[in-house]
């Protein structure tokens, strides 16, 4: 994959709302625009010997900070893998006439923003999971999150400790920590969603998205959802269930301990959704901006919405980033220089308004939008329970009319290993997509190939013929493309290509210049009305014979 | 120089010996057999799989060729049965496939399958008729492998060609020896 698959979404909550609204009017917009505020510069270094106390401390106070007004951001170095924080720092200064002032150190930081905090909560370098407890208390009593060694710095700008942790939870297993850390504070946390403060473990932690869970009361952990911790299981059961229904597990899941499918699998199973990653930086800051006066989110179309094609026997061929705008391809070179489609990540209308007005601003007329992953967050429809669904597509139509989308991609890995083998969708889930979303053109589905593809009336369901690993050399790619043209010969011949976000447009024209017969790369709306004129793909669904690499709960 | 004349039982002594000849080079050297380890780095490039180990046994004219496949934490054992006296149909047959391209195995397929040796036994020549699922349905592949052994019996060159590729696949494995493994 993937080492990791990488579903980043930019989230923010727009500030008179809760989990399910649409985003403030334009004259919210006044509230923010404007206005004052204070950004600093990281590095890269979040090892927890070094860079890591100090970042965990400064994301704490932006979360306390941010609670009133949107007053820290954060701008980390162009090869972090959120790329966009640089140019979304300059479009909140440039569109929303924010006047930044930098801030050079902790020391300035805690000057400018200790009177936010009530206090400081020190946590254990030598007990990982005690930093997630850390942030837990750190939103629930107005802490600032330190280690030993910072305690003098917030201690002059007179904070007193609220909390040690320090040798509380040593010796003590990852589920015997987060149990305690329950039994004490989840009853005083938010309930519609959680912080899965994941990703990186050991000696390096990433908490980029600390800031949003403190400011919202989260409770973090980094619980695993793999069968083989039981007693972990056992308490990650526990909290989905107590959480209100189509509540938002934010993060990600922790590396090395389960799976991105297994977790997905289980909180989908409980009607959640995820929307991550665990290092998605300033959602307390994006969350309170909206678009700008006047902006509507428009998509490129190709085709109007009834609009009726005839395929010709040609090979077509269209190419999909699904890992959402935000990292990757988008900032990468040659983006324009082909029909592109970017799946956007539904929430991002509530949760970051202003990232989605900056993509848009910036996209070519080769750039065209879908909804996804699933619905409305990231999540795996074969286990969303039946009765959960409805309610949840609803929430994903509003969302995809907000955002002029028309096509909705879906992704299940709960049955794949990684990015391979078993992406497809049962029967049931396929009937479900199709009830729900009257209205769209399409549906693309996988994030590897899969084999699910279905036509009713207009409305194709295809799957990913390929996925393009970005290490793969080019004219192994062609090549591979060229097999699957051969292998095709029935024409037309429907190949979506998935891309994974680390390509890059030049590289991928360079792969289009060396496919063989009469191939024509369109645009996604294009493609899925060629597709519905002319069937020349079989109707598939998981066959229950299918190979599962993971056979769920 | 008086010429050689050749009598009815040097004919038969002779002709035995070209026989005998034939029929030894008719079995492959026992270099192949063993466990080989594919080299990534001199490899075509592989997705979908980590690595790759071959285990080659002969028992007569069959050759089975076990498949150790991995991907992240996940190990993959598959055998294919070949025989260099006959034909055969397999129901399970294995191969070595790029897993981010929608093809794959035919549901109740059956692949067939002719193995030969040839280089004076230095190589194995395979050319097999496998089905395989793609989007537009069952379709038929055509593969042609050539498995050769270094003259030092230290390397095995996986040559394969599909009807559907014009770009072969070279996948290179190094012998693993008893301290390696």
């Amino acid at each position: 994959m993937k080492s990791h698959s990488l579903i980043p979404t930019l989230i923010g909550l727009a500030a008179l709302l809760g989990a399910a609204a649409i985003p403030a009017s334009a004259d919210d917009h006044d509230k923010v625009s404007g206005k004052s505020a204070w950004m600093m510069n990281f590095d890269l270094d979040w090892e927890k010997a070094s860079g890591l106390p100090e970042k965990a401390m400064l994301i704490s106070l932006q979360g306390l900070t941010n609670r009133a007004a949107p007053q820290l951001y954060i701008v980390h170095p162009p090869d972090f893998q959120w790329e966009i924080t640089g140019p979304l720092y300059e479009f909140y200064q440039r569109k929303h006439h924010v006047d930044f002032t930098e801030i050079l150190t902790a020391d300035a930081a805690l000057a400018q923003f200790a009177q936010h905090a009530k206090g400081y909560v020190v946590w254990d370098l030598e007990v990982g999971p005690s930093l997630n407890v850390a942030f837990t208390i750190a939103g629930l009593d107005d802490a600032v999150v330190v280690s030993e060694a910072l305690i003098p710095l917030v201690e002059k700008h007179g904070l007193k400790q609220i909390d040690d942790l320090r040798g509380r939870y040593n010796g003590q297993t990852d589920a015997a920590i987060y149990q305690d850390a329950y039994n004490r504070y989840w009853h005083r946390c938010i309930h519609d969603a959680v912080m899965l403060m994941g990703g990186h473990r050991g000696r390096v932690m990433m908490p980029g998205m600390a800031d949003w869970g403190v400011q919202r009361k989260m409770f973090f952990h980094d619980l695993s959802a793999n069968p083989e911790h039981t007693e972990e299981l056992a308490l990650l059961k526990r909290i989905f269930a107590e959480l209100a229904p189509g509540s938002t597990i934010f993060g990600w899941h922790p590396y090395g301990k389960d799976t991105e499918e297994q977790h997905t699998t289980l909180l989908s199973s409980y009607g959640h959704k995820m929307e991550g990653l665990h290092n998605l930086p300033n959602l307390s800051f994006n969350s309170q901006f909206t678009f700008t006066p006047g902006f509507k989110f428009t998509n490129n179309h190709n085709v109007a919405r009834d609009a009726k094609l005839v395929a010709e026997e040609k090979v077509y061929i269209t190419f999909i980033q699904s890992d959402s705008i935000g990292i990757g391809v988008w900032t990468k070179p040659g983006r324009g220089k082909l029909p592109f489609g970017w799946q956007v990540t539904m929430n991002w209308t509530k949760y970051s308004p202003a990232a989605l007005e900056y993509f848009h601003e910036s996209s070519t007329p080769n750039d065209y939008f879908i909804g996804g992953l699933s619905g409305p967050g990231y999540m795996y429809p074969n286990h969303i329970p039946a009765d959960r669904f409805p309610v949840l597509m609803a929430e994903a139509r509003e969302l995809m009319a907000v955002l002029d989308e028309r096509v909705m991609e879906i992704m299940d890995n709960s049955a794949a290993d990684g990015n391979v083998g078993n992406t497809d969708l049962t029967k049931e889930t396929v009937d479900r997509y199709y009830e729900a979303f009257p209205d769209v053109i399409g549906f693309i589905n996988g994030y590897g190939p899969a084999r699910t593809r279905d036509l009713r009336d207009t409305r194709p369901m295809l799957s990913y013929d390929y996925y393009i690993d970005p290490k793969r050399p080019r004219d192994e790619v062609a090549a591979d493309l060229n097999e699957l043209i051969a292998l095709n010969s029935t024409r037309p011949y429907f190949l979506p290509v998935h891309v994974r976000e680390s390509n890059d447009v030049n590289s991928l024209v360079e792969i289009t210049e060396q496919l063989e017969g009469p191939v024509e790369i369109v645009p996604l709306d294009v493609f899925l009305k060629l597709a519905a004129s002319n069937k020349t793909y079989t109707t598939r669904y998981q066959d229950p014979d299918d190979p599962k690499h993971f056979k769920g709960f | 120089m008086k010429s050689m004349k050749l009598t009815p039982q040097k004919r038969v002594f002779f002709g035995g010996l070209i026989a005998l000849l034939f029929a030894t080079l008719s079995f492959a050297t026992p270099d192949i057999d063993g466990r080989w380890r594919l080299d990534i780095e001199l490899s075509t490039a592989l997705d979908g799989w980590h690595s790759a180990d071959l285990v080659i046994a002969q028992s007569g004219t069959k050759i089975s060729i076990d498949h150790h496949m991995k991907w992240r934490t996940t190990l993959f054992d598959a055998t294919n049965v070949y025989d260099t006296a006959a034909p055969v149909v397999m129901s399970d047959f294995f191969r070595i496939e790029q897993r981010h391209m929608a093809v794959y195995p035919a549901k109740n397929g059956h692949t067939h399958a002719t193995a030969t040796w040839i280089d004076q036994g230095r190589t194995l020549r395979l050319e097999i008729d496998t089905t395989v699922e793609v989007s537009q349905g069952d379709v038929e592949m055509r593969i042609y492998q050539e498995y050769r052994v270094s003259e030092l019996g230290d390397t095995l060159t996986l040559i394969e060609l599909h009807s559907s590729r014009n770009r072969p696949l070279v996948y290179v494995f190094k012998k693993v020896t008893e301290e390696a493994k």
